[in-house]
């Protein structure tokens, strides 16, 4: 059996900052030679693979002080990038108002790595599959600049993320509370009732190249608020998976408020998606298999959705 | 920054404790758990396989819960207790093995160590899990020879014999 890529290099330097300011500063003198490492689990594959050369220091990110909670704040819900995968997977509060989170987190890697990962690391890869369900969330994410916390749009992040400083280092989430008005004390199930004459749906697919445990080929997210006669009141649709950095739809969404939901509705929809959707290839999917899945999954959707209205 | 807070240097001194014993390892922060488990402490229970977290063959508990060991540097164990295989069979054979072997869980036995630990991972926190958390908790253990049926009915009857001892 051959070594691995750990027994052929000198082993790495590992720091311990306990805050932000610490690792930040860390990052900026240590400079390309240094990585932010929360769970590793991502970067561990990236190095077996031989897609980017292990660095002489790790910065340990799991013991800055105030990063591993999970708590309610005036803006939302609170997660801190720290916090394990698999916590947020069997967070209640996220089960409850989050729940294309939750499902989405289900369907991450598995249990025994999801109890390594960060989900401050899967957002920071920027490609990660909880992203298209905090898309769809509304999400925002507090960074550290070296000077000051700074809170973006995490759609707005995601379309820059990739020109940034590597040493911006992601503090936490905030999902603001949907208005559930008689939605409240419901079990979360494929749609509730908002008021008496709308209902919200909510879907999270992930499709691999297997049931589970498997590299995302297309992760769709899609909610919103349905009338009773049919009508989108309000839509959210993101995409992402593979190395994609997912999107929002909203040329889409745009478009879809205010119409009711039916086959010539449906029929535009999965058109538009194939038109306004341009994801990548990679050696398992061509970028038209992930447009027409991404499509025909958004189609089923909607199908569902206005079966069940 | 305190010295505890400030840089490792490269050897690291690992405070941990491996099957119930206090263990003190020389090795590096970011040596993999895998490596000081096999290669150190010659516990080859847990088997190397893909390297990436993967295949679920290197499976060992870490303060009760299951995580890959390949995955796992030495820093991130630190005041930890590891249980590997042979730490779960430490005082006999564990109801969850008695059940594979009964129910035919394995063909060629490499991935049962991992499979076995991730089952008893599951049944601690979870002693009579729905068929859905079966499956999630197995998703990261892959059997290349048994088609599963053997690994499906050994958990069933691992959760009938566990209960029977309540």
């Amino acid at each position: 059996m051959g070594m691995n890529v750990q027994e052929t290099i000198a082993s790495p330097q590992v720091w311990h900052p306990q805050t932000a300011a610490e690792a930040w500063h860390l990052k900026q003198s240590l400079g390309t030679d240094s990585i932010y490492v929360s769970g590793g689990t991502l970067l561990r594959t990236q190095w077996e693979a031989g897609i980017a050369a292990m660095p002489k220091h790790f910065i340990n990110l799991s013991s800055i002080r105030g990063l591993s909670e999970i708590r309610v704040g005036e803006s939302g819900l609170i997660i801190g990038g720290q916090v394990k995968l698999q916590a947020c997977r069997m967070n209640t509060m996220i089960q409850r108002y989050f729940p294309m989170l939750t499902e989405a987190l289900r369907l991450t890697a598995a249990p025994s790595i999801r109890q390594l990962a960060t989900l401050g690391g899967n957002i920071a890869s920027s490609i990660g599959d909880s992203l298209p369900a905090l898309l769809g969330y509304d999400a925002e994410v507090v960074w550290f600049n070296g000077i000051e916390e700074q809170l973006i749009l995490l759609k707005d992040w995601l379309q820059i993320a990739r020109n940034l400083h590597p040493e911006r280092l992601l503090l936490r989430v905030q999902l603001p509370f949907q208005q559930r008005e008689e939605a409240d004390g419901l079990e979360p199930g494929h749609e509730e009732l908002v008021h008496s004459k709308t209902k919200r749906f909510y879907a999270y697919h992930k499709v691999g190249r297997r049931e589970a445990f498997t590299p995302s080929v297309v992760t769709v997210s899609i909610s919103g608020i349905l009338t009773e006669a049919r009508i989108v009141k309000d839509i959210r649709i993101a995409l992402g998976g593979g190395q994609m950095i997912p999107i929002r739809l909203e040329q889409l969404e745009r478009e879809l408020i205010g119409e009711t939901v039916d086959t010539q509705t449906i029929r535009h929809a999965y058109g538009r998606v194939v038109q306004l959707y341009e994801p990548r290839e990679d050696i398992f999917a061509s970028s038209a298999y992930r447009q027409t899945t991404a499509a025909n999954v958004i189609a089923a959707e909607l199908w569902k959705i206005a079966a069940e209205a | 920054m305190s010295d505890h807070e400030g840089q490792s240097s490269t050897s690291f001194a690992l405070h941990c404790f491996i099957n119930g014993e206090e263990q003190t390892l020389e090795t590096t922060a970011a040596t993999r758990m895998l490596n000081l488990i096999r290669d150190e402490l010659e516990l080859t229970g847990t088997k190397r396989s893909c390297d990436i977290g993967r295949c679920g063959a290197c499976m060992v508990l870490m303060d009760g819960i299951a995580v890959n060991a390949c995955l796992t540097m030495a820093y991130q164990c630190a005041g930890k207790s590891i249980t590997t295989i042979e730490g779960i069979a430490k005082n006999g054979i564990d109801p969850i093995q008695q059940a594979f072997l009964e129910e035919g869980g394995f063909q060629c036995g490499y991935c049962t160590p991992g499979m076995i630990v991730s089952v008893k991972a599951l049944l601690e926190s979870n002693p009579e899990p729905s068929d859905d958390e079966i499956a999630e908790a197995l998703s990261g253990n892959i059997c290349r020879c048994t088609g599963y049926g053997g690994i499906w009915r050994a958990v069933k009857s691992a959760i009938k014999m566990r209960g029977s001892n309540r």
